[in-house]
């Protein structure tokens, strides 16, 4: 699908986030400084290792940290429909519960309980329209049709109980319940990974599908990179709570520029290649408490150089034709030897 | 060939063979209510069945001791002296012991449970006389200190740190520390006696004596009045568990997934609280409250005792005194009839707030 990337269809713009959690040794620096600018029907994915930050990323926009979670910096910009900007981290607390669902919502990891399990799918597509002020008949009407639309028995499924349901049919549903009143952006954590590769299949149809019907932009988390491949437009890929490159698919995965990309690349099976071609990356992720100095991923890294020790490397465009970005002092090598 | 047709038929079309006086039974048979309530019966059955044979099998058979009893206080003929204990025991000592249990069940059924061996009234007029002032009070403490606990436990747990949370919480785990009838004396020793904080004397007892009863409101408030030290002991000996489990078992539940996304849904609050955290970390405690009203009807003993409260606990304890053996048998059906009882209850509620729970299919799919 190609979207037009134009300032003027920014949705969703972060600049220099910062996020942490307090831990008795010390802060955990669990997101630093994360820019990018989310366009009107892009469908970004978030890639890396687990702790890198991604899911902290995604529920810190919409505040909806754990309690020792805090947004430390930065500023969030959501752009609504009628061209308004609005800050989502200044929004009061009864203008961020307006906000939530109806212009962003979000698919969380685990489907299985993401339902609550004492009440029908009905009384939570009443709840959810109740609290944004949609009446009742138009959310049956709209959910009944968005069940269709997700390959679901639409009457079974508004009146059934979550455990009535299987996994997959419940990851359906919550993918339906998302887009009930019709946000601009949804926000996904590993929708895929608790499900099977027939119902994973499915899900990514459907929502492959969704998107071209509905237009809306999505933030997508994803250890799968075959997935992410699939659906997105495009790549980040965090490192230590770091975006450390960005852009367009086919350029992230067949023209990495950084080791860290390139890394997670080699590591993934591919039907193509041997077994013996599998590399993990050696090491594991620094502390972020006390992140190392330079560049973080340096310690685990084949290129590293002196300067990597010792200076952060800065965002470079990679290309001159496309907006692909990375932050590695060896750019060169890599690509090299990919 | 008729024979091997019938089957293949039936396999065809189920419905259409079916009476539907029998479908309608078969909906019965299946539902959740019908296999809760039989099990209850079963159980009470069990349990009456139990009580007989260990009346039967205590040491100095109990009926023998009475017979000889009669026969010297009263100058009866071993026979007439027989004929009058066996219906004080509701069976005839002579009989087969089979026979003497299906004659004890069958008077069972018309209610009638034999009579005392003391004073010689029905214990169905007894215990008619001692439930309500049970009920009434057991019952009373236990609404109170289940949805004090409930609100307390939740509150602390949704603000958890706070001053609430630490006021509360120690508050909680004091009492829950202290048994009830030391409540209780304290509550005499210290409140009625040192501080004379309230008129001790005059609430003892169930009413006040005199008074007329009636549904008129200078007696219910008499009621009422004599009720407060029993029913705050019971609050004061169970809250604190109430509001422990509950605050635990909350924390429990906002750490779920479901209240993550229905709090990123932007529910209000008030939903959130109910619907969703509420509803879902009360389900252990259902099963609690069940128990606690069975151990509530037969354990108010020592509270009732120490207040003189006139109900079930007061006269059981008289009744072991005087070793009233078909009086004890009969407050022992009592009081499994109340555990069997309010376990059906809260089976039937876990049912109603916990869908996972129920099992027939009620509804048409």
């Amino acid at each position: 699908m190609d979207i037009q990337k134009t300032p003027e269809n920014v949705v969703l713009s972060l600049r220099n986030v910062s996020m942490s959690y307090q831990a008795r040794r010390g802060r955990v620096r669990a997101v630093s400084n994360v820019s990018f600018d989310l366009h009107a029907g892009e469908t970004l994915a978030l890639i890396g290792e687990s702790g890198c930050g991604k899911s902290t990323l995604i529920l810190g926009l919409i505040r909806q940290l754990s309690k020792t979670g805090v947004v430390d910096a930065g500023e969030v910009v959501y752009r609504y429909r009628d061209g308004r900007d609005t800050d989502i981290l200044k929004l009061s607390d009864r203008q961020l519960r307006e906000f939530l669902w109806r212009e962003c919502s979000m698919v969380f990891q685990g489907a299985l309980n993401s339902l609550n399990p004492v009440l029908r799918v009905s009384s939570m597509v009443y709840d959810t329209a109740q609290a944004h002020g949609m009446d009742t008949k138009e959310a049956r009407d709209r959910a009944l049709s968005l069940f269709e639309k997700v390959r679901l028995d639409p009457l079974r499924v508004f009146n059934a109980y979550p455990h009535e349901m299987s996994g997959g049919m419940r990851q359906r549903t919550l993918l339906a319940l998302a887009l009930l009143l019709r946000p601009q952006v949804v926000l996904m954590d590993e929708p895929t990974t608790a499900v099977d590769i027939l119902t994973q299949r499915s899900i990514i149809e459907v929502l492959k599908q969704l998107r071209q019907e509905l237009n809306f932009s999505v933030i997508f988390i994803s250890h799968d990179l075959a997935v992410a491949a699939e659906i997105a437009d495009t790549i980040a890929t965090m490192y230590a709570g770091e975006i450390i490159e960005m852009g367009p698919v086919e350029e992230v995965f067949y023209r990495s520029r950084h080791a860290y990309t390139l890394g997670l690349l080699e590591a993934a099976p591919r039907l193509s290649a041997g077994s013996q071609e599998l590399n993990s990356i050696p090491g594991s992720p620094p502390d972020l408490i006390q992140p190392p100095p330079g560049c973080k991923f340096h310690l685990r890294c084949r290129f590293a150089s002196e300067e990597c020790k010792t200076i952060q490397p800065t965002y470079t465009p990679a290309t001159t034709i496309s907006d692909h970005i990375v932050a590695c002092h060896h750019t060169d090598e890599v690509l090299a030897a990919r | 060939m008729s024979a091997l047709s019938t089957p293949s038929k039936i396999l065809d079309s189920p419905e259409h063979d079916t009476p539907d006086i029998m479908k309608r039974l078969q909906r019965i048979w299946r539902s959740y209510i019908f296999r809760v309530v039989m099990q209850g019966i079963l159980t009470i059955l069990a349990v009456i069945t139990f009580t007989f044979f260990l009346i039967r099998l205590m040491p100095g058979n109990p009926v023998e001791i009475k017979m000889t009893q009669l026969m010297l206080s009263q100058n009866l003929t071993m026979d007439e002296a027989r004929a009058m204990a066996s219906t004080m025991f509701n069976y005839d000592p002579n009989e087969p012991v089979f026979q003497q249990y299906l004659n004890y069940m069958a008077k069972l059924l018309q209610g009638d449970l034999g009579r005392s061996i003391v004073s010689e009234t029905p214990i169905t007029t007894l215990i008619a006389g001692y439930l309500p002032w049970t009920l009434f009070s057991v019952g009373m403490g236990l609404l109170i200190s289940f949805v004090l606990g409930v609100t307390l436990g939740i509150l602390t747990a949704y603000w958890r740190g706070g001053i609430l949370d630490n006021v509360v919480t120690a508050i909680a785990s004091v009492l829950y520390g202290i048994p009830d009838y030391v409540i209780a004396l304290l509550l005499i020793m210290i409140g009625g006696v040192q501080l004379k904080l309230f008129p001790l004397a005059e609430m003892l007892g169930g009413s006040t004596p005199g008074i007329e009863a009636g549904f008129r409101l200078d007696y219910i408030l008499d009621l009422l009045f004599h009720a407060i030290l029993p029913v705050s002991t019971y609050v004061m000996a169970t809250v604190g568990g109430w509001i422990l489990t509950m605050k635990s078992s909350t924390l429990a539940t906002l750490g779920e997934d479901y209240i993550t996304v229905a709090r990123a849904r932007g529910l209000p609050e008030s939903r959130l609280l109910t619907a969703y955290v509420g509803r879902n970390a009360m389900l252990p405690l259902i099963t609690r409250l069940a128990i606690s009203v069975g151990i509530a009807v037969s354990g108010s003993v020592i509270i009732e005792f120490l207040f003189s409260y006139p109900g079930l606990g007061l006269n059981l304890s008289r009744a072991i005194g005087q070793r009233d053996y078909t009086v004890m048998q009969g407050i022992f059906l009592v009081t499994t009839i109340a555990v069997v009882t309010s376990n059906i209850f809260a089976d039937l509620m876990l049912g109603w707030l916990d869908p996972r729970i129920r099992l027939g299919k009620e509804e048409g799919e």
